[in-house]
């Protein structure tokens, strides 16, 4: 199920220091190697800035975007 | 004025002002001393009536703003969408139930969870609730209102029985979040919280479309095509909203947070969160958190430091299923335009341009 697929990630990035190293340095060998969804795939990319680099929550949608 | 300095032009100004016209005619019939709160709650943010109506946001934009009357203006676009050469009058009227119906939820929504919106603090409870019942039912006289203009009664029906059928909805995730607020977060799954997300703003959003699909004469097919993507552009709209609320409120001051039951632990969240409201990220958090403490032993900076890395940790997992949902969305939109292109304005409107 996506959804716990997503939440699995985060969780173990968030508890993974060397992983947490590797996804901010090689994202997309990360995400491969993971054989996400493409689906999957693109919103774990989008989550990388807050889940390896430390960056800001992205401004709220709303309706956009 | 330099060109730089000119107001963004807004995209939705002619259906907005169609919009207006059609509800200032709708509320003519409403007694003075109530018409001005009436009109008051409609000029809340982001209402049809509020003051200073807006187009897409500026790249710049912090926290970004819906154009005045997004609701209606959803209902519209869906109809034109599937039906460009619907008749105007018939069409902003199904909006205007679904503006004066949002409105009127929203209202009862604030009473609940006992927000200080400005709305609430001018008008106080009794007011609010009264207001709150006329536009609930100016919402259904807007769709009897379709019998004045050639609608078939089957239509008008239909329509009716939908709205109807929503509000049963909505009033039981409602009810269901009320109640969640006595229970723990750690009783709570993730599916449940989808579920009464799914139940409120997904059910709402979902109206929005499946009206504006059935005024404009589409098939069940199509309409229930319309009806998942609003439900799904619902569900995003609500997990947005529950990350980004718990994301602002650890950028203060943690030290000043109300307490949150989590088990045998105790830890500390505001607002929304200290009534107990059971949102995705504090379900998530919750879990990890007290996962976390059935592993070790931490002392009390340690257990601070923790307890904000499950709360950073159930924001981002919520924010992530956020895109999921809005994915999901998109390709909703996508198979319904493999069979006819939405109008433009539709897509502006939801940010899948």
């Amino acid at each position: 199920m996506e959804e716990q697929m997503i939440q699995d990630f985060v969780h173990r990035v968030s508890r993974d220091e060397e992983l947490r190293k590797e996804l901010a340095s090689d994202p997309n060998a990360v995400i491969t190697r993971e054989g996400f969804s493409p689906r999957v795939a693109r919103i774990i990319a989008r989550l990388v800035p807050m889940l390896a680099l430390d960056q800001s929550l992205e401004p709220s949608l709303y309706w956009w975007h | 004025m330099a060109k730089d300095a000119e107001p963004p032009v807004n995209p939705f100004a002619a259906h907005q002002r169609v919009l207006r016209e059609r509800l200032h005619h709708l509320l003519a019939t409403i007694h003075s001393a109530l018409y001005a709160d009436v009109v008051r709650a409609l000029e809340g943010e982001g209402k049809l009536l509020s003051p200073s109506p807006t187009g897409p946001n500026p790249p710049d934009s912090q926290k970004p703003t819906l154009p005045a009357g997004a609701w209606p203006l959803l209902t519209l676009l869906v109809a034109q969408s599937i039906s460009p050469d619907i008749d105007p009058l018939s069409a902003s009227s199904v909006a205007l139930a679904v503006e004066c119906y949002v409105c009127g939820i929203d209202l009862l929504d604030d009473v609940i969870d006992e927000d200080q919106t400005t709305t609430l603090q001018a008008l106080g409870t009794a007011r609010t609730l009264n207001v709150s019942t006329a536009l609930l039912t100016v919402a259904q006289q807007a769709l009897l209102s379709l019998s004045q203009q050639g609608v078939v009664p089957a239509l008008i029906l239909r329509l009716l029985e939908t709205l109807q059928d929503s509000a049963l909805v909505v009033a039981a995730g409602q009810h269901r979040d009320v109640l969640a607020e006595q229970r723990s977060a750690l009783e709570f799954t993730r599916e449940e919280c989808i579920e009464i997300a799914t139940a409120k703003a997904g059910s709402i959003m979902r109206l929005a479309c499946r009206l504006g699909a059935l005024c404009a004469g589409a098939d069940d097919a199509l309409c229930e095509r319309f009806s998942e993507f609003g439900e799904l552009l619902g569900i995003a709209h609500q997990l947005d909203n529950d990350s980004h609320d718990l994301y602002y409120l650890l950028q203060g001051n943690t030290s000043s947070l109300a307490p949150m039951e989590t088990g045998t632990h105790i830890v500390h969240v505001k607002s929304d969160l200290a009534r107990g409201k059971k949102t995705l990220p504090v379900v998530l958090a919750a879990q990890i958190y007290n996962t976390t403490f059935q592993k070790s032993s931490l002392q009390t900076d340690q257990e601070k430091e923790e307890y904000l890395r499950s709360l950073r940790e159930g924001i981002i997992a919520t924010w992530g299923i956020c895109l999921l949902y809005r994915e999901r969305a998109r390709d909703r939109l996508q198979e319904i335009e493999a069979q006819k292109p939405v109008v433009s304005l539709l897509r502006l409107l939801l940010g899948f341009e």
